[in-house]
C-alpha cells in the first residue's frame, strides 16, 4: 500500500513538472523507478523486460480480445535491414511514441510508433575474435529517464540517449576474451541496472552485479557459487555460502553457474529472483557434491547484493539443465491460506512454485512428455534421482554406454520466457519435447589437446512435435490445455485480459490462443521464424501487439533428426505491429 | 551458461554442417601468391605455441607459420583464433566458414589434431603435413613427491593443473578421486607449470612443451620429469599438423613440401628449439 501511494505521489510531481515547465524538460525527463514499477498496470507503454518488473507479460488490455482478434492485421513492418540477420530474440519496449528494438549482432533500432519509420539506430563495433555459443542474439534493453540501455555480446552495458541513439555511458561488464557475453536484457531497479552474466564454461564464476543507471559505475557484485566474495561499494561484503560446503578443493573459483538470462524483481518482498546456470565441469564425476548455488534460483537483497535464499532445482547437474529461468512473482491461496509465491518453469522439465518471501518449496510439477533423470520431487523439494539416468564418467578408452536423457540438454523450457494471467491464474509455458542420446567421446580435442569430451545427438520423442504451449496450473499442478508445434518452440509469451495468449513459431506465424480452452483463434504469417517475446500497449486509443520476427537463436545450432523440422525456414529481421482495423 | 556448451561439443561441426554458407573462400596456393599474403591461423593464449608478448605474436607456431609464407614467398598474416568449445569448431571457425563476427577465414590452421577419426568428421578440411607429436607429462618438485611413484601417493601435496583438460580429469578422478582436493586449477597448461618454478605447487600435469618451455625459461633446478607412465591414463599421445580449406588442397600440398624441407634443413627442429622443446617428428610423418 505505502509502495502505491509513494507511486502515485511520484506521478503527480512529474506531470506538475512537465506542465510547469517548457517541453525541452519535459524531453530530458523520461521513465523513472516509480513507472518502470508500475509497468504491468499502465497500459500505455512497454518499459521493462517482461511487462512489469515481475515479467508475469500479463496486461490488462482487452480491447483485442477472443472475440474479434480474428481481424486483427498488420499496422507496419520495419526490417531491421543490412546483412545482418539471424536470430531476433528481442522483446520491444514501447515509450513516448517509439519503439524500441535490439536486434542481431547488438544493435539497438528506434522506430516511430506510429509509421515504423526508424528515428535511429545504433550497432555495437563488435571485435571479429567472439565465439558466441548460441547465436549472436539479444534479448531486449531497459528504459531511464533519457536513457536506453542494453548488453552486447563483447560483454558491455551500453547507455544510449532514447531521442538521438548517441552513446551516454558504455562499460565493459566482463572480458570477452575470458569468454564472457552478454545477451539478457537488463533489469532496472532503484536506480540501478542489475545484471547477470554469461559466458563458457569455463574458468568462470556466474555473478549478479548492480550498477548506477546514470554512470554504470559498479555498486556491488555478487557471485553466485558458493566459497566466492561479494562486494559492495569496492568493499569486501562476504563470501556466497560456505567454502567447500558443496564443492571440493579449488572447483568452486571456476564453477560455472552463470546467470544468463537476467532476472525478476518483486517490489512487494524487495526481492531481486536471478536463476543460475549450470556447474563446470560439464562432467559431474568430477565435482562431488551439490555444487551450491549453480542451477538455483535466487533471491536478492536490491540495496547490498547479499543472498536471502536459495532453492536448487538440480542438485549436483550433470544434464547441463541451466537453473536460469525466469522466477515470476504470484499470489495464490494455496490450501486455503493465501500466499506469495513465485514460479519457474526449468529446464529439467519440472515446473516450480516456491513461497518467495523465502524459498520454501511449495510444488514441483512436470510439464513435459518425460523426464529421465527424476521421477517428481519429494515434498522437502528434493528430486527423486534416477541414478541410470545420469551420463556415465568418461574413460577415455571407449564410448562406453549411451544414455538417453529426456529433456535434451536445450531443456524442457529454453530462454524463452513464460506468462502469467491474473485473470485465468494460468501459467503459459513455450516448452519443447525432446531427448538425446549421450556417450563418451574418446577422440576429442580442445585448443588442439586431447580432451574427454562427450557426443550427443538430439531427437525428437514425438511423432507429431517437438514444441508445446502449456497452460499449467500452478495450484494443481495439472496442465490444463496444451498446443502442439512441429518445430521446437522458442519465443516468449504474451496473454491479457482479452482472453489471450500470444506465442511465435519457428514455421514464421504469430499465433493467439484462447485462454481458457487454448483454442487457436488467430495467426499471422511473418515470413521469417518467430523467437522473441510479443507485447501489447494502448496508443491514440487503439490497442496494439509487437513482435519480433527472425528465424535464429540456438535450435538451428544443433542438427540431428530435430533439424528436419526447421531446416527451410528462412532467415529475417523484421518488427511486426499489429492491430484491430478502425470501424 | 546459455544455451553453450563443451559438453556437447563432439558433433556440432557436423551438425552445423551445410546450414551456414562459407563467408568467403580461403584461398589455393595461386590465389595466396597473387595476393601476396598468407592468412594462418592460431589459438591465442597457448603457450609455447603462440601467444603475444609486448603486442607481439610469438611462439613456435608463430614462428612456423611465418616460415610458411616466407618459403611461400609471400607475407604473413597471424590470425589470433580464441578456441571454441572443441577443436572441430576452432575447423569450422578458423578455416571452412569463419567466425560469426566476421572472422575471416584462414588460408591455413595450425595445430589441429593430425587423427584419422577426427578428420573424418571434419571433412570441410583437409588435414595435412603433421609437424609434432604431442603428449602429457608429469613434473615434480624432487623432495617433496617421488615423481615415478603411485599417484595416491602425491595426496596431501599441491598439484597443478590446466581447468578442464585430461590432466585435470585424471588428478581428480585417479585412485578413486584421491587428490581431488589437492588440485589447484589454472587457466592454462603453461600457467600451471610455472607454479611448480614459482613455488606454488608440488607437481603439475601438463603436455611435454608446455613443461619443456617453461624449464627453459625459469630453469629451476629442483623439478624432476616422470620417466614411468602413469596408471590408467587415457592419452597415449597425439600428432599435431595443420588444416586448409577441403578446396585449397594445392595450398595443402604446397604446405607439406615446405615442411619436409624445414625438417631437412634443421629448421623447425631450431624453431623447437628457440623455445626449449625438444622437436618431436609426428607418428604420421
Amino acid at each position: 500500500m505505502k509502495e502505491r501511494f509513494m507511486r502515485s505521489v511520484a506521478a503527480v510531481a512529474t506531470l506538475a513538472l512537465m506542465t510547469a515547465a517548457a517541453p525541452l524538460l519535459a524531453a530530458a525527463d523520461g521513465p523513472n523507478d516509480a513507472d518502470l514499477m508500475a509497468d504491468a498496470s499502465s497500459t500505455g507503454d512497454v518499459l521493462t523486460y517482461g511487462m512489469g518488473p515481475q515479467a508475469q507479460r500479463f496486461s490488462p488490455l482487452a480491447k483485442i480480445n477472443a472475440g474479434n482478434i480474428k481481424s486483427m492485421v498488420p499496422a507496419f513492418a520495419a526490417s531491421l535491414g543490412g546483412e545482418k540477420q539471424r536470430g531476433q530474440e528481442a522483446q520491444p519496449l514501447v515509450y513516448d511514441g517509439t519503439i524500441y528494438v535490439t536486434g542481431s549482432y547488438s544493435r539497438l533500432f528506434a522506430f516511430d510508433a506510429h509509421t515504423g519509420e526508424q528515428k535511429w539506430r545504433y550497432e555495437a563495433r563488435l571485435p571479429d575474435g567472439i565465439m558466441p555459443c548460441c547465436d549472436v542474439v539479444n534479448r531486449g534493453a531497459a528504459i531511464y529517464g533519457d536513457k536506453i540501455i542494453f548488453a552486447t555480446l563483447d560483454a558491455r552495458l551500453v547507455a544510449l540517449n532514447r531521442h538521438t541513439g548517441k552513446v551516454i555511458w558504455n562499460k565493459q561488464i566482463a572480458d570477452y576474451q575470458a569468454g564472457y557475453s552478454a545477451t539478457a536484457a537488463p533489469l532496472i531497479v532503484k536506480g540501478m541496472v542489475i545484471t547477470g552474466n554469461s559466458g563458457g564454461e569455463f574458468g568462470i564464476v556466474g555473478a549478479v552485479e548492480a550498477r548506477d543507471v546514470n554512470t554504470g559505475e559498479l555498486i556491488w557484485h555478487r557471485p553466485v557459487v558458493e566459497g566466492n566474495m561479494g562486494t559492495l561499494r569496492g568493499k569486501d561484503n562476504g563470501i556466497t555460502g560456505k567454502l567447500n560446503a558443496t564443492w571440493e578443493g579449488d572447483l568452486y573459483k571456476t564453477g560455472g553457474g552463470a546467470t544468463w538470462l537476467g532476472g525478476t524483481y518483486d517490489p512487494e518482498t524487495n526481492l531481486l529472483y536471478f536463476g543460475t546456470g549450470n556447474p563446470a565441469p560439464w562432467n559431474s564425476h568430477l565435482r562431488k557434491g551439490d555444487n551450491l548455488y549453480t542451477a538455483s534460483t535466487l533471491a536478492i537483497d536490491p540495496e547490498t547484493g547479499v543472498i536471502k535464499w536459495h532453492y536448487q532445482t538440480t542438485p549436483h547437474d550433470g544434464w547441463d539443465f541451466d537453473g536460469v529461468n525466469e522466477f515470476i512473482p504470484f499470489d495464490a491461496t494455496i490450501n486455503g491460506k493465501p500466499m506469495k509465491l513465485g514460479a519457474k518453469a526449468d529446464r529439467n522439465g519440472y515446473f516450480f512454485v516456491l513461497d518467495r518471501t523465502n524459498g520454501k518449496f511449495v510444488s514441483a510439477s512436470r510439464f513435459v512428455m518425460q523426464t529421465t533423470w527424476a521421477n517428481g520431487y519429494s515434498k522437502d523439494g528434493k528430486p527423486n534421482v534416477i541414478p541410470a539416468g545420469r551420463p556415465g564418467l568418461p574413460n577415455g578408452t571407449d564410448k562406453g554406454g549411451s544414455v538417453f536423457s529426456s529433456p535434451s540438454f536445450l531443456g524442457g523450457k529454453n530462454w524463452m520466457p513464460m506468462a502469467y494471467s491474473k485473470d485465468t491464474g494460468l501459467f503459459y509455458i513455450p516448452s519443447n519435447d525432446w531427448g538425446m542420446d549421450i556417450w563418451n567421446e574418446p577422440i576429442s580435442y580442445k585448443k588442439g589437446a586431447a580432451y574427454l569430451g562427450a557426443g550427443f545427438t538430439i531427437k525428437p520423442i514425438a511423432e507429431d512435435h517437438i514444441g508445446v504451449l502449456r497452460a499449467m496450473d500452478p495450484k494443481t499442478g495439472k496442465i490444463v490445455w496444451e498446443y502442439k508445434n512441429k518445430a521446437p518452440l522458442w519465443g516468449g509469451v504474451l496473454t491479457t485480459a482479452g482472453n489471450l495468449v500470444f506465442t511465435g513459431t519457428p514455421e514464421g506465424y504469430l499465433k493467439a490462443f484462447d485462454a481458457k480452452t487454448g483454442t487457436e483463434l488467430w495467426k499471422f504469417q511473418t515470413g521469417s521464424g518467430v523467437v522473441g517475446s510479443p507485447v501489447t500497449w494502448e496508443q491514440d486509443g487503439e490497442q496494439y501487439v509487437a513482435v519480433m520476427s527472425g528465424w535464429g537463436g540456438a535450435v538451428p545450432l544443433w542438427g540431428g533428426e530435430v533439424a528436419k523440422s526447421f531446416k527451410d525456414i528462412n532467415q529475417g529481421g523484421s518488427l511486426w505491429v499489429f492491430k484491430l482495423p478502425k470501424n | 551458461m546459455q544455451d553453450r556448451r563443451s559438453f556437447l561439443s563432439a558433433s556440432i561441426a557436423m551438425a552445423a554442417l551445410g546450414l551456414c554458407p562459407a563467408l568467403a573462400e580461403a584461398a589455393p596456393l595461386a590465389k595466396v601468391k597473387a595476393m601476396g599474403v598468407l592468412r594462418v591461423a592460431i589459438y591465442n593464449n597457448n603457450r609455447p605455441w603462440s601467444w603475444q608478448s609486448d603486442g607481439k605474436v610469438i611462439g613456435i607456431d608463430a614462428d612456423i607459420g611465418t616460415a610458411l609464407a616466407k618459403a611461400m614467398g609471400v607475407r604473413v598474416d597471424l590470425a589470433e583464433l580464441i578456441a571454441d568449445e572443441s577443436a572441430d569448431d576452432d575447423l569450422r571457425n578458423g578455416v571452412w566458414r569463419g567466425g560469426l563476427l566476421g572472422f575471416q577465414p584462414a588460408d591455413v590452421m595450425l595445430h589441429v589434431p593430425f587423427d584419422r577419426a577426427f578428420a573424418a568428421r571434419n571433412d570441410q578440411v583437409a588435414i595435412v603435413a603433421p609437424y609434432y607429436r604431442e603428449s602429457f607429462q608429469f613434473a615434480c618438485i624432487k623432495g617433496e613427491i617421488d615423481c615415478n611413484g603411485p599417484p595416491a601417493q602425491f595426496r596431501g601435496h599441491r598439484l597443478a593443473a590446466e581447468i578442464d583438460s585430461v590432466p585435470d580429469f585424471y588428478l581428480m578422478g585417479t585412485a578413486g578421486g584421491v587428490l581431488a582436493k589437492d588440485v589447484t586449477h589454472y587457466s592454462t597448461g603453461a600457467e600451471a607449470v610455472t607454479a611448480i618454478t614459482d613455488g606454488r605447487a608440488d607437481g603439475v600435469l601438463a603436455s611435454r612443451a608446455q613443461i619443456e618451455a617453461v624449464l627453459f625459461e625459469r630453469k629451476p633446478t629442483n623439478v624432476a620429469r616422470r620417466t614411468m607412465p602413469l596408471p590408467a591414463f587415457v592419452s597415449p599421445g597425439w600428432d599435431i599438423g595443420m588444416a586448409v580449406k577441403e578446396s585449397s588442397r594445392t595450398l595443402g600440398d604446397a604446405a607439406e613440401s615446405v615442411l619436409a624441407a624445414m625438417v631437412a634443413s634443421g629448421e623447425l627442429k631450431a624453431i623447437f628449439a628457440r623455445y626449449g622443446v625438444t622437436y618431436t617428428a609426428a607418428l604420421a610423418a
